[in-house]
């Protein structure tokens, strides 16, 4: 991006208004170039920059959706996943140890792990993480897989003011047992919501035992095996009758109208303390190893902010995209911009001149993930 | 006339002795194409020792024999191959491999009219065909899957976020012939025609029959023999990268015959298990430990150690065999059995060694099943990260030691593996092709097991457990 295209784009009249008390928060950006550099370091000086982690997180306990998509048994060109498509655990031990430092009580790792109700742990370890490193990285570190009801005796309703398509959703316990919630997403194009950030990484909350594919009709089904393609993506099924309906069974079916909405409804209703985005190796041209044309990339950048739609707009700048480009201009050719429905819901700012990035500045972070 | 066991160890005892002949039980065997003696210098440092010659000289089993490397000259259907045999043997070779499926009584036939010169009669049938439970040292197949990764989505190809990793592998083939006895099994399949075979694809091959106690006949595919008989120092290289795997496994020969240490046993009809991707390899693909135990095989004492049954063979068995299963849930273990009528669709054509879709479906009624009275329990060993390999694990019969062998399809090697064993094992050691011997740190697991965490599998390692140093 040049410097005459950044100022254009900072400075470009909003195409869709968001709403208009739409929070800005500042975000942090660290040029990372590989995974052996000294991460934690990165992260705690970005966490500094956000005003310090101890007054987020001390004595508290501190949920982490991580961004796990897909099987693990699917690689690219056989590499580990953390340098593909999933957040990597080096990462994941760095942020554990930063707020186990900062005096967090309780550090919970949450995913719903793929087509599976079993221990996250197991999980993990057929990503290839080292768990055992990881509960050592801080003290009460714990993992929850929240595909189905987990640990808990029952799932928590979070109800979505001003909802777009479903007027609350049921959640594993662990989204509700929490004091701070934390996305750490990977930075990537995504084929149906054209990137993947921390807001759209709240799409794997939703627990593929009520929203999956087979999902029971009236109840959950706590050995889900399958995604939620049919329910949400193509709203070819509703999902369990526990769980409220869709608000309009009439409106589109299209999957680059449904996700979108469903993530922005999401993230209103279990809103994102902190956004921590993996960019420092990742895939362009799609969220995972099925999308065809992929290839792996390595920005080398870290990203974290306050305000998950305010870091993800810094984010998808980064990615040398317009954070407010409207349906039909890369990445959101074939898609409704999830930023922008999220600004809409009075979540955060998609306005980057309304954005203080603290740190490196965007124009030197930019990585051009192309259309 | 002499049983035949008998024919095979009077047939040894006069073999040519130029240099020391391995009994059939050891022999590393080969389809060796070429007739020029200096191409026997390419077996130098490699374990092979009997080569499958499909056109042969005087000069060059002589040559051979003078190495210690045991030559079988090759018949296949047509003309009957006895006096052929008779020509063979007359030449020097000292035995004689009828690969394909020959008119009933031909290997008697030719046995017969080799009975003088004492010579080595070896059958390479169709899978269905195999003299199972025989006297013979050696039994063997020409079909086979060559073994690879494929991702699948609802057991078709098809990349999708749900996609499943599946292994084309023999390896549920080879265990369920095992049961049968302790005979030596070879795997004559031939890499596949039309295909840029890669090194790390031929040691996928030895290493999935070495896996399960058998081993591959090697078979270069023309590209490659070419470019190894002009010297070329990539071929060179592949064909070092397989001997040092062949002799891997040739140094271990202890791991072929050590008893499986998996809680769970799956009784099925022979017949079922000869075709590849049923269930002993879809419960292979979840490492789940298994025994075969061919439905007429079955003992008490078969099932010693088991905790975890599955019959899929309900109608076959005998009413004391019956007996048994139900004596083995008495004392506690689970048996599921299949539901009435549960039976293959179809007889096997002859060259059929995959289950076809209906066959699949059929599998489904009771996959689902055995899948749930699996769940996530540790049946003997539950690995992590190894989606595309295939395991075998084993242990000696006073279970001082447990064996776990891991076979990687990838082209690429697997960074952190994690293996946990049932058992407080308080010592672990890693072996590979390469030569690595090392130590690994073990540690307790939930389960009350033992673990230890891999850095790296390339295509083939070893982990031994061992209760005292």
């Amino acid at each position: 991006m040049t410097r005459r295209e950044w100022i254009a784009l900072v400075s470009a009249a909003p195409l869709l208004k968001g709403a208009p008390s739409s929070p800005a928060a500042p975000v942090a950006i660290a040029k990372c170039d590989s995974y052996s550099e000294d991460v934690t370091t990165h992260l705690a000086t970005m966490f500094d920059q956000l005003g310090g982690l101890d007054r987020i997180v001390r004595g508290k306990t501190v949920t982490i959706k991580l961004n796990m998509t897909g099987s693990p048994a699917l690689r690219i060109q056989g590499r580990p996943p953390g340098v593909t498509h999933y957040v990597h655990p080096k990462l994941v031990g760095a942020t554990a140890h930063l707020m186990g430092q900062a005096g967090a009580k309780r550090i919970r790792f949450v995913e719903s792990a793929w087509a599976t109700s079993g221990p996250l742990e197991d999980y993990l370890l057929d990503s290839g993480w080292n768990v055992r490193q990881l509960l050592a990285a801080a003290p009460g570190v714990e993992f929850e897989n929240t595909n189905a009801l987990g640990k808990g005796r029952k799932y928590a309703r979070f109800k979505v003011p001003g909802a777009y398509m479903f007027p609350a959703y049921d959640l594993n316990h662990a989204y509700e047992d929490t004091d701070v919630f934390v996305s750490m997403a990977k930075l990537k194009n995504h084929e149906t919501c054209g990137v993947t950030l921390s807001l759209k990484n709240c799409f794997g909350m939703l627990p593929a035992s009520i929203y999956g594919d087979d999902a029971g009709v009236d109840e959950p089904n706590e050995n889900p095996t399958s995604g939620r393609g049919k329910t949400m993506h193509d709203g070819k099924r509703q999902p369990s009758r526990s769980s409220p309906a869709e608000l309009d069974p009439s409106s589109s079916r299209e999957p680059g109208y449904r996700v979108p909405h469903i993530v922005a409804d999401l993230v209103k209703a279990r809103p994102i303390d902190l956004a921590i985005i993996d960019g420092i190796e990742s895939i362009a041209g799609g969220e995972g190893p099925w999308i065809k044309g992929i290839r792996p990339v390595q920005p080398g950048v870290l990203l974290a902010g306050l305000n998950p739609v305010c870091t993800d707009a810094v984010a998808t700048a980064v990615m040398g995209y317009d954070p407010r480009a409207a349906r039909g201009t890369a990445p959101f050719q074939t898609c409704d911009n999830t930023l922008l429905l999220a600004d809409r819901h009075g979540i955060g700012t998609t306005e980057l001149r309304r954005i203080e990035v603290r740190g490196t500045p965007i124009e030197k972070a930019i990585y051009r993930y192309e259309g | 006339m002499l049983p035949r066991k008998a024919r095979w160890i009077a047939a040894l005892a006069v073999m040519p002795l130029f240099a020391s002949v391995p009994p059939p039980s050891a022999w590393v065997p080969a389809r060796w194409t070429w007739t020029n003696p200096k191409t026997l210098d390419l077996l130098s440092g490699t374990p092979i020792n009997c080569l499958l010659l499909d056109s042969y000289t005087a000069d060059f089993a002589s040559r051979a024999a003078a190495r210690g490397i045991v030559t079988l000259a090759v018949f296949r259907p047509g003309a009957d191959p006895a006096d052929a045999a008779r020509k063979a043997v007359g030449a020097g070779v000292q035995g004689i491999v009828l690969e394909g499926d020959f008119p009933t009584g031909t290997a008697a036939r030719v046995r017969d009219a080799l009975a003088d010169a004492h010579a080595i009669v070896i059958e390479l049938t169709s899978r269905a065909r195999m003299p199972l439970g025989g006297p013979d040292p050696i039994v063997g197949t020409y079909q086979g899957v060559w073994p690879g990764v494929q991702v699948l989505e609802n057991g078709a190809a098809r990349a999708g976020p749900s996609g499943s990793l599946w292994i084309d592998t023999n390896t549920g083939f080879i265990r369920s012939v095992r049961a049968w006895g302790p005979a030596a099994i070879w795997l004559g399949y031939l890499p596949p025609a039309h295909s840029v075979i890669t090194g790390e694809r031929y040691l996928e091959a030895i290493g999935d029959a070495e896996l399960a106690g058998a081993r591959w006949i090697v078979a270069l595919d023309d590209d490659f023999r070419a470019r190894l008989e002009r010297g070329d120092a990539a071929a060179l290289k592949d064909w070092r990268g397989m001997a040092e795997v062949l002799e891997f496994f040739e140094t271990h020969p202890d791991w072929r015959t050590l008893r499986s240490y998996g809680k769970l046993a799956i009784v099925q009809d022979p017949a079922d298990a000869l075709l590849s991707g049923g269930i002993l390899d879809m419960i292979g693909a979840r490492h789940t430990p298994v025994r075969a135990i061919p439905g007429q095989r079955l003992t008490p004492e078969s099932l010693k150690g088991a905790t975890m049954a599955v019959n899929l063979d309900v109608e076959a068995l005998s009413a004391d065999q019956r007996q048994i299963l139900k004596d083995f849930t008495r004392a506690g273990g689970t048996v599921l059995t299949a539901p009435p009528g549960w039976k293959s669709l179809s007889v096997p054509k002859p060259d059929q060694i995959t289950l076809d879709n209906a066959e699949l479906n059929r599998l489904d009624d009771i996959w689902r099943d055995v899948q749930t009275m699996i769940g996530r329990k540790n049946l003997g060993a539950r690995l992590f990260n190894v989606s595309t390999m295939l395991s075998n694990v084993v242990a000696t019969e006073d279970g001082q030691q447990v064996v776990v062998e891991l076979v990687n399809y990838s082209a690429y090697p697997t960074d952190d593996v994690t293996v946990q064993v049932l058992g407080a094992f308080k010592h672990a050691s890693l072996l590979t092709p390469a030569g690595t011997q090392k130590d690994l740190p073990v540690y307790a697991t939930d389960e009350g097991g033992t673990g230890v965490d891999l850095e790296h599998v390339s295509t083939c390692t070893t982990v031994l457990f061992r209760l005292k140093e």
